[in-house]
């Protein structure tokens, strides 16, 4: 059984939700995980630990439709200190959206990345209203979901996964709104005030 | 209102009346940190004061825009990539739902008519995410409109004289 680098890519990592399911999936792996978050200066550092792995997991949000600069940022030292032994790397991305759908592009540029630069792709998982669903009873299809990303890595498969809030988008929106105004409030904003139409002024 | 956004210099010399232009490559943009602060903070407003607070009222007060970026793996390259995420103050943080899917909702953004002119990695599979991706753009960025010209480094410079001509015709 080999070794997985679990590698966040988020521009939050320490407060991210990208950790909440990188140690979601270290509790689920039966193989050895090992969690790092891409910083402005670790580059080097991560690309000379991969080395000892077998599989890389990133773990990341969709930002602006993509793979966030952050990660871009990583993956361009990374085809410059390419390791020896080249990983198998999988995904596990999120995005705050209803529809884990909207990840596929992302995930479409991390292949092709992948393709290019002669690393074998694994296995994915993709998760909509990511943001909010960890804070629900929902929670529970995420860790299934993750536990088959999981086995699926550990078994060397190249699978693909969804998984969202089984709710209705009216519902959706709604929920979401709430989510957002109670996020407002622990600062003092209103819903209102973050409501604005004004930018910059 | 138009702009043009690139990640590199333009000669836009000799074209009248002349279009706002900015250079991605010379100004000071830091990456979004992800913090949420221009939804539930401080709204419409980024929270990093770095050049990135000048260019987003531009793109979003714009009904024209062309984008001139370095493409890789089907992505823009993280020049302009960098300036995309920092534009997420016009947006807010409710959702509303747009051709069935749901996204945030946009402040005060003009639709656009945008073109994205591409170089760089121009594999036919980059080519073909790029162009998925630009129509994901389309939904989160107003694009009313919107025609990705893909072209050699070479032919950059006079793709995008050639576009802005067209415009200052028109």
């Amino acid at each position: 059984m080999g070794k997985i680098m679990i590698l966040n890519g988020s521009p939050r990592a320490p407060k991210s939700n990208s950790k909440q399911y990188a140690e979601m999936f270290s509790k689920a792996c039966a193989a050895e995980t090992e969690y790092f978050a891409v910083t402005k200066t670790n580059h080097q550092a991560i690309c000379h630990a991969m080395d000892g792995f077998s599989d890389v997991l990133l773990v990341f949000p969709l930002y602006a439709d993509g793979i966030p600069v952050t990660l871009m940022r990583f993956l361009d030292t990374l085809a410059q200190n390419a390791p020896s032994r080249k990983p198998r790397v999988s995904v596990l991305i999120n995005c705050g959206f209803l529809e884990p759908e909207q990840n596929n592009i992302a995930v479409a540029m991390l292949r092709l990345h992948c393709k290019e630069n002669g690393y074998p792709f694994g296995s994915v998982l993709q998760i909509g209203s990511g943001e909010a669903i960890l804070s629900t009873p929902f929670r529970i299809l995420v860790r299934a979901k993750v536990k088959k990303l999981a086995a699926a890595i550990v078994a060397g498969q190249s699978q693909t996964w969804k998984v969202t809030m089984p709710i209705s988008k009216g519902m959706f929106l709604k929920a979401s709104t709430r989510y957002w105004v109670h996020y407002g409030k622990r600062n003092g904003i209103t819903k209102e005030q973050m409501a604005t139409m004004q930018i910059e002024q | 209102m138009q702009l043009i956004l690139s990640d590199r210099h333009i000669d836009l010399s000799g074209i009248e009346p002349s279009i706002p232009f900015i250079d991605l490559s010379k100004r000071n943009i830091a990456n979004c940190v992800g913090c949420f602060g221009c939804w539930t903070k401080t709204p419409g407003k980024c929270v990093i004061r770095d050049d990135a607070v000048a260019v987003y009222p531009r793109i979003a007060e714009s009904d024209r825009v062309m984008y001139v970026s370095r493409i890789k793996y089907g992505s823009y390259d993280t020049t302009m990539k960098t300036m995309l995420e920092r534009a997420i103050p016009v947006q807010q943080a409710f959702i509303r739902l747009l051709h069935g899917e749901t996204h945030h909702v946009q402040r005060r953004v003009a639709p656009k008519q945008a073109v994205v002119i591409a170089y760089g990695d121009l594999s036919a599979e980059s080519k073909k995410i790029f162009r998925q991706l630009v129509a994901r753009n389309a939904n989160n960025m107003n694009f009313a409109s919107y025609r990705v010209v893909f072209v050699p480094e070479c032919d950059v410079e006079a793709t995008v004289r050639k576009e802005a001509m067209a415009w200052a015709k028109s």
